[in-house]
């Protein structure tokens, strides 16, 4: 099996309704769209730290700053879902509970096509908690959305440090 | 398949003593598939020689546009079969959420940077958005995919009676990125060249040139021979000369990239320059050079 053949059979955000049609498109092609291409490109270039989905939510991409956050780097993760992406890093909201994936701005962003912004934590591999605020815009081409990405920085009402 | 440069220089047309091996004129191949349908990659002032060098006017070809740059559409029209009646052009390229190609393509044809109008044109003129499957033109399948070059760009793949054509004359894969680590499937325009019979990528720099147009679209030496390594092309034609480049200053880049060729354990003769009115021909899985 083709890696695309891999995304396309693990767990990934579907959008509703799923479309066929795009997965069939995904299927023909060996590789990812431009727009994840440059997107990846320029994150790997910013010291802030940034996350790459694909058009079916699943984490293709973080770069170094993310990795230093999380205490991972993102060859060591590899391309995962939404789930066991949570298990790993959470996101927690301000009582230690996990946040439903449908209220994530990446995956709010990939569904509704629409930028989503919140304020959370996440759990580094280390066991520390990082307040952080996040903004997630979707990628919008002349083909429709192929993703999103969600930026993170440290919570404004904190001053970012982890705590456990 | 038969594959004809009429065009292999970049950004502006060059002519004089200097270019006049490689040749001066902006970006056109012809391609002649199994079936004798013809298709032009590209509209740039080499399509002005194919058009004359056509023995009858064709009643149908189709011009397939990487992009809408000036030294992509300039030939559009000085090309004779636009002016025939009898003749049915189709011209893909690009789509943008700007506007369509016709009125994007319209902006160049028609006053005061031209003489005549789209509508004017006598020949039967379609234009037509490249889908994001194949789709079938004569006896070959065709694939265009969007690369990374400064605003919306295609690469094309042809596929007939068992060969493959990529053809991407405007890539800068290596903005922010390191081929030789990428993974394939993150690479710009791979999909497009794997395993290509005859691979016509962008060649425009010289390394120690790369540095000042970080960014403008286009490949160094080492990033197209990196491309083409990691794709397996068969055969590579180095294209889109940079405008300043003489003819012994390509002589030497041609060298060069043979020699770089070879030490990254490839055949020096499967890298070439594009050199005008060079001709391949495109026999089952393996591509020669017939005449130059």
């Amino acid at each position: 099996m083709s890696k695309v053949g891999v995304w396309i059979s693990a767990g990934r955000i579907a959008k509703t309704p799923l479309r066929l049609s795009r997965l069939s498109k995904v299927s023909s092609v060996t590789q990812r769209p431009l727009e994840l291409i440059l997107a990846r490109n320029l994150m790997s270039a910013l010291s802030t730290p940034a996350f790459l989905v694909d058009e079916g939510g699943l984490l293709v991409f973080y770069n170094e700053a993310a990795g230093i956050l999380l205490g991972k780097r993102f060859e060591e993760v590899g391309t995962v879902g939404p789930e066991e992406w949570g298990a790993m890093f959470g996101p927690f909201d301000e009582n230690g509970e996990p946040i439903p994936y449908d209220e994530l701005p990446l995956v709010v962003a990939v569904r509704n096509d629409r930028p989503a912004h919140a304020n959370f934590e996440i759990r580094s591999t280390d066991g520390a908690l990082h307040d952080v605020e996040v903004s997630a815009f979707p990628i919008l081409t002349a083909h429709g959305s192929q993703g999103a990405i969600a930026v993170f920085w440290p919570a404004a009402n904190g001053n970012g440090a982890a705590h456990r | 398949m038969r594959v004809e440069l009429w065009g292999t220089r970049g950004s502006i047309p060059s002519p004089g003593p200097e270019t006049i091996r490689y040749g001066g004129n902006t970006s056109c191949v012809g391609v002649t598939l199994e079936d004798g349908t013809l298709l032009a990659l590209d509209a740039g002032t080499g399509i002005r020689g194919l058009g004359l060098a056509l023995a009858t006017q064709p009643a149908r070809l189709h011009i397939l546009l990487t992009h809408l740059h000036l030294d992509h559409i300039q030939g559009l029209v000085f090309f004779a079969p636009c002016f025939c009646p009898q003749t049915e052009i189709v011209i893909w390229g690009p789509a943008s959420p700007e506007a369509s190609l016709r009125d994007r393509i319209a902006r160049y044809i028609s006053a005061p940077l031209s003489p005549v109008e789209v509508r004017e044109l006598p020949c039967d003129v379609s234009f037509r958005h490249c889908p994001q499957t194949e789709w079938e033109i004569g006896s070959a399948r065709i694939r265009a995919a969007s690369v990374a070059h400064r605003g919306p760009t295609l690469g094309y793949r042809i596929e007939d009676g068992g060969s493959s054509l990529a053809y991407i004359p405007d890539h800068e894969p290596a903005l922010g990125a390191d081929l030789e680590a990428l993974e394939e499937d993150w690479i710009s325009g791979f999909a497009l060249a794997r395993d290509a019979s005859l691979l016509i990528h962008d060649g425009q720099y010289a390394d120690v040139e790369y540095p000042e147009h970080l960014g403008w679209g286009h490949s160094s030496l080492s990033h197209a021979l990196s491309f083409a390594r990691r794709t397996g092309a068969e055969r590579t034609v180095l294209f889109h000369h940079d405008p300043l480049h003489s003819d012994d200053f390509l002589d030497g880049h041609r060298e060069e990239a043979k020699r770089r060729w070879a030490e990254m354990g490839g055949d020096p003769e499967a890298v070439e320059l594009g050199v005008e009115r060079a001709v391949f021909e495109l026999p089952a899985r393996t591509a020669a050079v017939a005449a130059t």
